[in-house]
């Protein structure tokens, strides 16, 4: 897990780089998690859910509104993503567990993924994300 | 002042087309030179961006508080032709009518002072405050489905509120336009647990004390009195509005392909206003934001019940000031070259600034102004302005929201911890209430612009017109 919070006035960039893109993917997730939620996250229930976009970007940004959906409906906080990536489709199992006030709720609502701003990009080391969410 | 950037007025610059490739409109912003010093590129960018939108007209705008977002910058407003212009949820932002409120009540901080802690913890009580609060009254379906519909009114209906606090918002607290059919199922799931629920982030409920009155007869049109307590409500449409943004974001992506429409960032997908996707956007839009003044005025009503309780003061002794939407897109008529014409105004992080004699206004303002609510952050004032002339003439009747972030998140948490931010606002009689310590380290005084230069670019620019200076005595943030 490696992403990094870059300066923005406003909202929270996030850069990650990994390896492969389910690796970059759940980055991003493990970010979205960490910045609602912090980083005393259990296991012990699973969601699981399959998606369709047509590129990239717009599989990560549903991705992660569906995540963000999922937590708020259901008041679960994940600890890890297992996700498989096969061209236009995107499958992901959740493992997490129910909203704990006193362990979570040091963390801020995000009220969205934003496109503005955001890259995937690979190259001989792997990919490269730069996404913004907006609190 | 960033290079390209030109010099019209003494607190308003211009951003030539040409600045950025597609730009059909300049760009116009207003700031002091100081303000201009820490101006973002990234922001100025978005400016630029926002001025390539099709069917755009005479400029887009930027407020002092301007700075980087995504899709419009925060601080910016723009207008788009009914006939060729576009709708675009990059110009409104997630949180649809994010917007703030300002109560009085007939008490000072005298009458307080021996009970402020306890006042500010029964608030902190009654009202769900932060990541994860649910509301404490479950939402019926067909109440979600009216508070869309009739917003604040819905609320006063049933018992939240009187007919006067109706008169003192913005559209009278409910859009006309919106459809439940453009709401995601998705989104009324996340919208009947939140009612009466503050949210997060530079969400808060402060009591404040008015401390300075600049324009005595609007203030006495306000309702506004040296020396009096008020509370100050600033939050929005939460899950279910962040939801529909979510939602139709993706279905405006796909329009924008469909209309052909080029775009300098995905976040700024738009469709004619006159499409079915563009009136669908503006519908389900119209349906959050409605959500949102009912849901301020379900706070409202908190705040009343504990205020009544704690000081036998009559329900009725605690009228609004005024309610305004700092997130949405409205029709309005504007002048335009001339002529009066309906354009549909995008305001993102900017507030309506109607003048004297506007539609709207009750009848009581009509000859003042619209009363505008500038939230500073929790060590700062506040400010309550007027709607002026010029505001119609040059911003469509807009200005600014707030005071504007100068540090991110991030910076703050490393240099600021939330329990030395609450100790030294305590020092200076401010009690803080959070969820968490890191909300308030977030939200300290300092990741803000001064709320008073704003205030005074708009003033000196005569966007808006000070009326009232308020002081923080007591915060709850999200």
């Amino acid at each position: 897990m490696s992403f990094t919070e870059l300066s923005h006035t406003a909202d929270v960039k996030i850069q990650a780089r990994a390896p492969t893109l389910e690796a970059l993917f759940s980055d991003a997730f493990q970010a979205l998690m960490q910045v609602m939620y912090g980083n005393d996250r259990k296991e012990g229930t699973r969601r699981e859910f399959t998606l369709h976009a047509d590129n990239h970007e717009s599989l990560l940004v549903d991705f992660l509104s569906e995540v963000l959906f999922i937590s708020e409906v259901d008041g679960l906080v994940f600890s890890h993503a297992d996700i498989t990536i096969s061209r236009d489709e995107l499958h992901a199992i959740l493992y997490g567990e129910a909203f704990d006030p006193l362990r979570h709720a040091g963390g801020t609502e995000v009220k969205g993924i934003s496109y503005s701003g955001l890259i995937i990009s690979h190259d001989t080391n792997g990919y490269m994300l730069d996404i913004l969410l907006d609190v | 002042m960033i290079d390209g950037v030109v010099r019209i007025a003494e607190n308003e610059w211009e951003v030539p087309c040409g600045y950025l490739p597609g730009m059909r409109v300049p760009g116009r912003f207003f700031l002091s030179e100081s303000l201009g010093r820490i101006l973002e590129p990234g922001a100025l960018q978005q400016l630029a961006n926002v001025a390539t939108l099709p069917g755009i007209v005479k400029h887009a705008l930027a407020m002092p508080d301007i700075h980087w977002g995504y899709g419009f910058p925060i601080g910016g407003v723009a207008a788009f032709s009914l006939e060729d212009g576009v709708i675009s949820p990059g110009g409104v932002g997630f949180d649809i009518n994010c917007g703030v409120r300002l109560l009085t009540t007939p008490v000072s901080l005298q009458d307080i002072s021996s009970r402020k802690k306890d006042l500010i913890d029964q608030l902190f009580h009654v009202v769900p405050t932060g990541v994860g609060a649910k509301s404490s009254q479950k939402l019926p379906t067909h109440a979600l489905d009216e508070m869309m519909i009739k917003g604040a009114r819905w609320a006063v209906e049933n018992g939240y509120g009187n007919e006067r606090d109706l008169v003192r918002c913005e559209e009278a607290g409910g859009m006309k336009g919106a459809s439940i059919k453009t709401v995601s199922a998705k989104a009324r799931q996340r919208g009947i647990p939140q009612g009466g629920t503050l949210g997060s982030g530079n969400h808060f409920l402060e009591l404040q004390v008015v401390r300075e009155i600049f324009d005595p007869v609007a203030a006495g049109a306000f309702g506004l009195q040296e020396g009096q307590v008020c509370c100050m409500i600033h939050c929005g449409s939460r899950g279910l509005g962040h939801q529909v943004c979510t939602d139709h974001l993706k279905l405006l992506e796909a329009a924008t392909k469909k209309y052909q429409i080029k775009l300098p960032d995905r976040q700024l997908a738009c469709a004619p206003i006159s499409s079915p996707e563009g009136r669908d956007y503006f519908s389900a839009m119209a349906s959050s934001a409605n959500y949102a003044w009912a849901n301020r005025q379900l706070i409202t009503h908190a705040v009343r019940e504990v205020m009544e309780k704690m000081f036998s003061i009559g329900y009725d002794e605690m009228p609004l000031v005024y309610d305004v939407a700092h997130n949405v897109a409205k029709i309005e008529e504007h002048h335009v070259d001339g002529k009066r014409m309906q354009v549909c105004v995008h305001r993102k992080g900017a507030t309506r600034a109607f003048g004297p004699g506007s539609v709207d206004l009750p009848l009581e303002l009509s000859t003042i102004g619209q009363p505008v609510i500038i939230p500073g952050s929790m060590g700062t004032s506040s400010y309550v302005l007027c709607g002026t002339t010029t505001a119609m003439e040059k911003t469509f009747g807009s200005t600014c929201h707030g005071a504007g972030r100068v540090m991110s998140r991030s910076q703050a948490k490393k240099r600021l911890s939330g329990k030395e931010v609450a100790a030294n606002l305590a020092k200076e009689g401010i009690l803080v209430r959070a969820p968490h310590e890191n909300a308030i380290a977030d939200e300290a005084p300092d990741v803000y612009k001064p709320s008073d230069e704003v205030v005074r670019v708009v003033h000196d620019a005569g966007i808006s017109r000070l009326v009232a200076r308020l002081v923080p005595i007591g915060v709850i943030k999200g």
